[in-house]
């Protein structure tokens, strides 16, 4: 029976390519949705997880473009007082309260702007997976300077090399160079805290303490106390992944509807495709009736034919979605708020499985009415048509 | 039948096979990168780029009316440009970018960029050549050296001492070159060294074994 329905295809092969290429652009769309929804997630929350924190304490403002710009290495147009700091350090709830105060030096005849982060050591304990490339994994003193590896290239510095911030007329010495991480650490440099209070006259002044929890099920009660900060608001990382997941899913209930549009469309063209088969095959069906096959083999291998066609549409749409999949992840990861560096494309086993079995009901469903037309054929029309 | 449902779908494919080009220059563009950055060291700075075109033309070829952008390469060039400039060829000297000046049709020069090690920071050198491969100027497109520094560096007598040297002259600082204080040694030092490898290079890329790419700049 498939190796029939195969012959009849492949009898009609620039039909059947149009249908099946049809058809494969829509299950790309649709698997790239679906794996981009699920990647999005997974990376969204594993980055989230490696900073190991839980809390941002920012000033006053929109949070979640305040907290994401604080970890994105952006600046903040406020800044927090260092009492803040100190309350939150006096918390109990609170493990580490990590002080940044971040500074940006545009550079508009060379295109781009030096961001400077002024740490002290607790951030040592948030940035666990920080990796020296060469050097001291910490300041050696407060003239020193640690490069992320994209930053020590442009500037061609080596530890032990000096270099002078012409804004802040500073010389500093470098201790350091990281590891290129991937992340928008590989073109900061970073400089003890007190050196960048004094290098962009902002004393005792911050942009954001990032809080981790003694225990991450008092996230609540220490919100509630930390909230009471004069100048500081709060902004929970699982809010904040929270907000960003409801704007992309916005976004993507809107593909979605897009996506179905094109499935149903893909569908109606396999329903025209078996539809004018049946009709210009209505001799060989009828034959086939009058040599003995019955009503149910003829609806069966109809279906079969339905079948196959949306199976090798699903299977090129999922081998399309690899490539294409990687281009809407480079465009959207422009747009989308606190993009993760990891790939938002998870083309898992799941998502594959899913997007064959919906092409595999389509095709059931577009295959119904052209089978039913055929299997409804007399045996005398055979010899009526001849 | 086929001419109805076959329209949308030939569309639809078209589409298909123009993202696939498309997401092959990207995804070609985008693996460039990382390769570029891991195989990066400290002395294979980034490609650097020309950023006062305008400027630098009238400063350097005032009668110029165009420029090309030529790439040659010359990683097959590498033994004969280890001799000249007495050390292994670094990463980014296997493609020398150099920017063909015109007036009308007639070339008149070449501009040469270069970043190289300050002392406390990248700088980066502007180099105008003429036709006849000797120096027509030299300028520090960025730096981030000290002021005290910077001001002997970028003073234009202690530049326009390049004016007119070739490859084949010496180039040591104290010697054709004037001499600096000891705080601008290094920077000094570092400009003089590019200006040279930059000669070299270009005198190099005259060899006919040198692959060469352009493009057009009105």
């Amino acid at each position: 029976m498939i190796r029939l329905a195969f012959r009849n295809l492949a009898g009609r092969p620039l039909r059947v390519a149009l249908t099946v290429a049809g058809l494969a652009v829509a299950m790309a769309v649709l698997v790239c949705l679906s794996a981009f929804g699920q990647g999005y997630r997974r990376a969204l929350g594993s980055e989230l997880d490696r900073m190991g924190l839980q809390l941002m304490l920012v000033p006053l403002g929109c949070p979640y473009d305040a907290a994401a710009r604080v970890l994105k290495g952006r600046t903040l147009e406020n800044s927090l007082p260092e009492s803040a700091l100190k309350t939150a350090q006096a918390d109990p709830a609170v493990a580490v309260a990590a002080p940044l105060l971040m500074a940006a030096v545009p550079r508009p005849r060379e295109n781009r702007t030096d961001m400077w982060v002024g740490l002290d050591e607790a951030a040592l304990q948030l940035k666990s997976w920080w990796r020296v490339k060469d050097g001291d994994r910490w300041f050696r003193d407060p003239d020193s300077v640690i490069l992320g590896s994209e930053a020590a290239v442009i500037e061609m510095r080596a530890v032990g090399d000096k270099l002078y911030s012409p804004e802040a007329g500073q010389t500093l010495r470098v201790s350091g160079v990281l590891e290129r991480s991937g992340t928008s650490d590989d073109s900061l440099f970073f400089v003890p805290l007190v050196t960048a209070q004094k290098m962009f006259a902002q004393p005792g002044r911050l942009t954001a303490i990032a809080i981790r929890l003694r225990d991450p099920g008092q996230l609540r009660e220490v919100t509630e106390r930390l909230q009471r900060i004069p100048g500081a608001q709060v902004v929970t990382l699982t809010e904040m992944m929270g907000t960003f997941l409801n704007l992309v899913g916005a976004v993507r209930t809107l593909v979605t509807a897009i996506a179905i549009v094109a499935i149903t469309t893909a569908g109606l063209g396999v329903f025209n495709t078996l539809l004018a088969a049946v009709l210009e095959r209505a001799t060989e069906l009828s034959l086939m009736r009058a040599i003995g096959a019955s009503r149910l083999q003829v609806f069966a291998l109809i279906t079969t034919e339905s079948i196959l066609l949306t199976a090798v549409g699903a299977a090129c749409g999922i081998a399309l979605a690899v490539v294409p999949g990687r281009l809407i992840e480079n465009l959207v990861k422009q747009f989308i708020p606190f993009a993760p560096t990891e790939s938002l494309l998870s083309l898992t086993p799941p998502v594959v499985l899913q997007s064959l079995a919906l092409a595999l009901t389509l095709g059931v469903i577009a295959g119904i009415y052209p089978a039913w037309r055929a299997s409804r054929l007399h045996p005398a029309d055979a010899a009526k048509m001849e | 039948m086929l001419r109805k449902f076959g329209f949308p779908t030939i569309a639809v494919t078209l589409i298909v096979v123009l993202a696939a080009w498309w997401t092959r220059i990207s995804l070609s563009l985008s693996l460039e990168t990382p390769s570029e950055l891991k195989t990066s060291r400290i002395e294979a700075a980034p490609m650097c780029p020309w950023r006062e075109p305008d400027a630098d033309l009238r400063a350097f070829f005032p009668e110029a009316t165009r420029y090309e952008t030529e790439t040659r390469i010359l990683s097959g060039l590498r033994v004969e440009l280890a001799d000249r400039l007495g050390r292994m060829p670094t990463a980014e000297e296997n493609a020398l970018h150099l920017y063909r000046v015109f007036r009308e049709q007639e070339p008149i020069g070449t501009i040469l960029i270069r970043r190289v090690k300050g002392e406390y920071g990248a700088m980066e050198i502007v180099l105008a050549v003429s036709q006849n491969a000797q120096v027509r100027g030299v300028r520090l497109q960025r730096s981030r050296e000290p002021e005290s520094v910077a001001n002997i560096i970028e003073r234009p007598s202690w530049l326009n001492a390049f004016q007119g040297k070739e490859v084949q002259d010496k180039w040591v600082l104290g010697l054709n070159i004037p001499e600096v204080p000891d705080e601008a040694r290094t920077s000094a030092k570092a400009i003089v060294d590019g200006v040279r490898s930059l000669l070299i290079l270009l005198d190099t890329a005259g060899n006919p074994n040198a692959i060469t790419t352009r493009s057009h700049h009105p």
